[in-house]
């Protein structure tokens, strides 16, 4: 037993020696290594690479510049003037500034180990940036003029001809609601029905609760619509849009951002009329609380109501 | 005590090996006691798709099915060369033995079916033989000689498509419309009943609208070049085809809704809509899909998951759910098939549009799920 013992801590005593033996020549190779690569690069490189390097800093910095001048000249136009994309263009515009950053970064590292190829890599692609966003303002004034174009074309068209032929330009709506103002809805309910022996009746327990039946009148005295439409939106207590139907909800555009509706009605309307719209909502589940119903048209809330279950 | 520690050491390694691989066994699908599984696999022109569903058994009678699985392999059969064969035999056979195994679908539960496409294909090379071996070799290797194995034609996967997709209460008012990757079919039932479709069909598709405009490139591979040359082939289908086709089909008066299916479809709706990730179908109108395309063409880079999800509606939906959703697209559709697939449904959507009397235009997300469910429905109900 004391002799396997001793036999055992031999063995280790060698292991650890050995073990020492190959970390102490790695190290050394590793130090004779990195010696002679020094030595390589010293040897090849140009006595004044110092002097070049801040050369092509200083050009790179006058491209920089220029860019970067070139891009604050279009900037506000691109930024002020496309509301409609203003999103998109401040993400582009995001990834500008990042690049900037990140170029100035590079550009103020004077010392030995700065980055020049990266550097310029990234002014490059700040260079195709600009050039997109230069694109982008160019299609956004061709589309101003083009839409506004066709917004003549149209108004002219209608005065001539209302109604003539009128297939394939589906810009009706828009014009139609914009140009003679608002509806106002009044009257609104929102009941909760229950199905009792057959029979529909109304309650407000939640739980009893299988459909929400809705009902509003809308009046416009300005205007007369052809195929018009009203989103109705019903906030659930716990916020969220109540869908009814894959088939009946859908998204809309309103100042605040786009929006979900529950529901769209689509009517024509003659002037001054009191035209009552009704809508029902089928859920699996009904939560008890607070729900709010909302009527749009165009975008701008038209009508508000609520209505709790217990 | 040393040989104690060892063997210590041995049985929790053994220990965890086990425990390890134990977690590690892929977890079975199993449905619900009281629900029916059922299984449809087809063989279509680019690959074949299996959709799994399931209904309790009363649901089973009203046709009222849940999709559980819907997986496909690409295999693109109407090539008909022998590696394209091959890979469809063992994709079919391996789509079959998962249903039958990993989703315990009882066999008689499994309808298979060959796709008009292939159907169409093959009359056109005179490749029905294909079929058959194709068949054949199918029976063969899950060891079932009698299994029904059914060539649909185009009117009838029409047919299905429409009652897999569209629900009844707008049976009768619904023109639907599959943008597929080689051709569009579709139609809708004018004589109030489902047995007679009218049926729609034109020769373009995605991909046969891309490879169009690609043609006539002619060295200049630009994407302003390919906008142009898209936008001439657009304009010469509409003028040769479309327009006559949609006339010819009578649905204008006859529909109050249109429906498209198809890839196109769904990336869409997919891009267009995220908020909406949930919803199987999404309404959309023209001048929105217009706009749509020229941000594709102009503004293709905020069409990543990373963009979209971040200018979606606030806690509208899943934002997980849809970044993967929307990379999957991105996947299948590049900027020249997206601009290609929504230039064909602009200049189909055109024909519909009017500013008298306003259709009510849909994307369909779950078209390929369909016709395959609808026969399933049909074939339970047998």
């Amino acid at each position: 037993m004391k002799n396997s013992n001793s036999l055992l801590l031999l063995l280790v005593s060698l292991l650890l020696v050995l073990v020492s033996g190959v970390l102490l020549w790695t190290w050394g190779f590793r130090v004779y290594n990195k010696n002679e690569v020094n030595t390589v690069a010293a040897a090849s490189a140009p006595r004044d690479s110092a002097g070049i390097a801040a050369a092509i800093r200083d050009s790179l910095q006058k491209v920089y510049k220029a860019t970067i001048t070139s891009l604050d000249a279009h900037i506000d136009s691109t930024l002020y003037g496309t509301d409609s994309l203003r999103t998109q263009l401040t993400a582009k515009l995001e990834a500008f500034f990042r690049l900037k950053a990140e170029i100035n970064v590079l550009l103020k590292n004077r010392g030995p180990g700065n980055d020049i190829p990266l550097a310029k890599e990234k002014i490059i692609a700040l260079q195709q940036k600009l050039e997109e966003l230069r694109n982008r303002n160019v299609d956004v004034e061709n589309e101003n003029k083009k839409l506004s174009a066709l917004l003549e074309q149209l108004n002219s068209a209608g005065k001539n001809n209302a109604g003539l032929n009128a297939r394939k330009t589906g810009f009706e709506n828009t014009l139609a609601g914009s140009s003679t103002g608002n509806f106002i809805a009044s009257d609104m309910r929102l009941s909760a029905v229950m199905v009792e022996a057959e029979k529909e009746r109304e309650t407000t327990l939640a739980q009893q609760t299988e459909k929400l039946v809705g009902s509003f009148v809308v009046k416009n005295a300005a205007g007369q619509f052809n195929n018009t439409e009203v989103m109705v939106v019903v906030l659930q207590p716990d916020g969220r849009v109540l869908k009814s139907s894959a088939w009946e909800s859908g998204i809309f555009n309103t100042p605040e951002g786009k929006k979900i509706y529950s529901y769209k009605l689509s009517f024509d309307y003659s002037r001054g009329e009191a035209k009552k719209l009704l809508f029902s909502l089928s859920a699996d589940k009904y939560q008890k609380g607070n729900y709010t119903m909302q009527v749009y048209h165009n975008g701008a809330v038209i009508g508000r109501m609520s209505k709790t279950l217990s | 005590m040393y040989s104690v520690c060892t063997r210590t050491v041995v049985a929790a390694v053994l220990l965890f090996i086990f425990f390890t691989n134990a977690n590690a066994q892929p977890k079975r699908n199993e449905p619900p006691a009281s629900a029916q599984v059922f299984a449809g696999i087809e063989v279509g022109s680019k690959g074949v798709k299996m959709t799994i569903v399931e209904a309790g058994k009363n649901e089973v009678k009203n046709g009222n099915l849940r999709t559980v699985k819907d997986t496909s392999v690409n295999t693109d059969f109407i090539s008909f060369t022998q590696p394209t064969y091959q890979a469809t035999l063992n994709g079919l056979s391996k789509l079959y033995e998962e249903a039958v195994t990993v989703y315990r679908v009882e066999p008689g539960h499994v309808f298979t079916a060959i796709s008009s496409g292939v159907k169409i294909q093959a009359d056109k090379e005179s490749k029905n033989n294909w079929i058959e071996q194709l068949i054949n070799a199918f029976r063969n290797n899950i060891k079932e000689p009698g299994r029904k194995v059914t060539v649909v034609d185009v009117v009838e996967e029409a047919r299905l498509s429409h009652l897999g997709i569209i629900p009844d209460a707008r049976r009768y008012n619904t023109f639907l419309i599959d943008i597929g990757s080689g051709n569009t079919k579709g139609g809708y039932f004018p004589k109030g009943n489902t047995k007679d479709l009218k049926l729609f069909q034109l020769t373009w598709g995605t991909k046969s609208t891309l490879n169009a405009a690609d043609k006539r490139l002619d060295g200049d591979k630009s994407l302003s070049n390919y906008n142009r040359q898209l936008e001439r082939v657009l304009a010469a289908a509409e003028t040769s085809e479309i327009e006559y086709a949609v006339n010819q089909s009578g649905a204008y008066p006859m529909s109050d809704n249109v429906a498209f299916s198809g890839g196109i479809a769904w990336s869409l709706a997919t891009l267009m809509y995220p908020e909406l990730i949930d919803n199987s179908v999404v309404p959309v109108n023209y001048e929105e899909l217009v706009k749509f395309n020229e941000r594709i063409l102009n503004s293709h880079a905020t069409l990543s998951d990373y963009y979209i999800t971040r200018t979606m509606v606030e806690n509208s939906a899943d934002t997980a759910v849809v970044a993967r959703e929307v990379k999957r697209v991105n996947q299948v559709f590049d900027q020249r098939s997206l601009l290609a697939g929504t230039g064909l449904m602009l200049k189909i959507m055109r024909q519909f549009a009017g500013v008298q009397e306003r259709k009510n235009f849909f994307l369909v997300k779950n078209g390929q799920v369909g016709w395959i469910s609808a026969y399933v429905n049909q074939n339970i109900r047998k």
